[in-house]
């Protein structure tokens, strides 16, 4: 079980099922979101416990994605797909009350990164074609 | 490069803005607070004084009191995270990411680099200071 909240504590979270690894998306939309990358831990939607939901508002893409934000402090809580039956919830990891013991193993979009910052270390990379091509056959495949 | 007038804005698209006069550079923050409020990784270009001017959506912009001395600053539409800035004074900071493009800018500090989870680092050399460092230095703890 792992917990973690907004800047004001309107939204609490309580995550069970969580990976044990994070991903950075650097598509722009993500950048302009949070600010730079978006670091995310993966919940199963069944393992998300959302409390004070009355304060979570959402920006939709109709039949694409969610995100999710505290309508009081506007911290950036999560992202998900829509059109995949699943529909995980990526949970931003800045919202994490302890991040420690997760390591950070991929990275999506590195195409769109700017050049002036990168995260250190070596792991999966993936351009925005090359995640797209995965997703699809990832859908494929179920 | 100093005169370079910059252009930005929110996911959505409500919000835009102009920067005028921002330094080329950027930096991370790695306090808590920044970190929930941006959901991670809040990299940000310091504001001159004066030099935002909103071009549209300025009604759509929310602002939440995070400390007794500072505010943050976001869309209540789409939720990007869009400021940091003193309540009182000229001291402003904008989401890097929220730029139309950050080429030519350079990543030159990283502040609360102990708060900072050992999950990810930045790669390179750069500025890093402490929480001691920067409580030292600017006189202030959360912000």
């Amino acid at each position: 079980m792992t917990a973690g909240g907004c800047l004001c504590g309107a939204v609490r979270l309580v995550a069970h099922g969580m990976e044990r690894e994070l991903g950075a998306c650097h598509c722009k939309r993500c950048q302009r979101w949070s600010g730079s990358a978006l670091v995310v831990v993966s919940v199963p939607a069944e393992g998300l416990k959302v409390e004070g939901r009355d304060a979570v508002a959402t920006y939709v893409v109709p039949g694409r994605s969610e995100r999710g934000f505290c309508r009081t402090c506007g911290s950036s809580l999560w992202f998900r797909y829509l059109d995949r039956p699943d529909a995980t919830y990526d949970i931003c990891v800045g919202l994490l009350d302890d991040a420690s013991g997760l390591p950070l193993t991929h990275e999506i979009y590195i195409d769109e990164k700017p050049d002036g910052y990168a995260f250190a270390g070596e792991h999966r990379r993936e351009t925005g074609a090359e995640r797209e091509a995965r997703r699809m056959r990832e859908e494929s495949a179920e | 490069m100093s005169e370079a007038e910059l252009t930005g804005g929110c996911l959505c698209g409500a919000v835009r803005y102009r920067l005028t006069g921002a330094a080329p550079h950027f930096g991370a923050c790695h306090c808590s607070m920044c970190r929930r409020f941006s959901g991670g990784v809040f990299l940000a270009v310091e504001v001159p004084a004066g030099g935002l001017a909103w071009e549209s959506g300025e009604d759509a912009v929310a602002t939440y009191v995070s400390s007794e001395w500072a505010e943050r600053g976001f869309c209540r539409n789409c939720g990007t995270s869009l400021f940091w800035r003193m309540r009182e004074g000229d001291a402003m900071a904008l989401a890097a990411g929220s730029l139309d493009t950050l080429e030519g800018m350079d990543f030159t500090s990283e502040i609360y680099i102990d708060r900072k989870p050992a999950a990810y680092a930045f790669a390179g050399e750069r500025k890093r200071m402490t929480e001691a460092e920067v409580v030292e230095a600017f006189g202030m703890a959360d912000q």
